[in-house]
């Protein structure tokens, strides 16, 4: 019986988890709330200003492309090349699982 | 009840809004890319395109400006955005920002 609880309990699991993401989602949460969140939001849904995107939901290998270019300059903004330059690979994998995970406004709109 | 009447409401004016919005745009451009759920690039880099709909309206502005202005690096992105002028990137920004 418990191992059948074990059972559904990984299967919920996974199913949840975001496609791909080899990222940590815990380690991501509290590197967030350290880096991000000022600016994105806890959970990178509510940005301080509009001007700033929302990050819940959004694709976990997009961010971590996302915080790849800014770090590398390859994607040019002062305040991200900033942050980004402080994060390892390991750190980007983290925080994008964290955020591709939480529930978000975004929509593939046609 | 008087909450769904509202939501209802409040859905359909943003239908209304973004029919209204859809007329100053071309999505087919967007749509082969952005409107597939899943879709991924296939060049420079492998990877799923992200999703815009119900994204940051000054957001979707400043990420086409810099496109345009060549501060961000994919190729296709820049050749769209670098052909738009800046009423374009605000109807475009328009159409698919804010909350459904």
């Amino acid at each position: 019986m418990k191992a059948l609880a074990l059972l559904v309990l990984l299967a919920f699991s996974s199913a949840s988890s975001t496609v791909l993401a080899r990222g940590n989602a815990d380690a991501g949460k509290t590197k967030a709330s350290q880096v991000c969140a000022a600016c994105h939001g806890a959970d990178g849904a509510k940005p301080s200003a509009p001007d700033q995107p929302i990050l819940a939901g959004q694709h976990y290998d997009y961010l971590v492309k996302s915080l790849k270019d800014y770090k590398s300059g390859k994607r040019s903004n002062p305040i991200m090349q900033g942050f980004a330059a402080q994060l390892s690979e390991k750190d980007m994998e983290d925080l994008a699982a964290w955020f591709a995970a939480q529930k978000s406004p975004l929509s593939d709109r046609r | 009840m008087l909450g769904a009447a509202l939501s209802l409401g409040a859905q359909a004016a943003f239908a209304q809004e973004k029919k209204e919005a859809a007329k100053e745009v071309n999505t087919a451009m967007c749509t082969g890319c952005h409107g597939i759920p899943g879709y991924k690039t296939a060049f420079p880099e492998v990877y799923h395109v992200p999703k815009i709909g119900g994204q940051q309206a000054a957001y979707i502005e400043a990420a086409l400006k810099a496109y345009r202005a060549g501060q961000r690096p994919h190729p296709s992105m820049r050749g769209i955005a670098g052909n738009m002028s800046d009423e374009e990137i605000a109807a475009y920004a328009k159409y698919y920002g804010g909350a459904k």
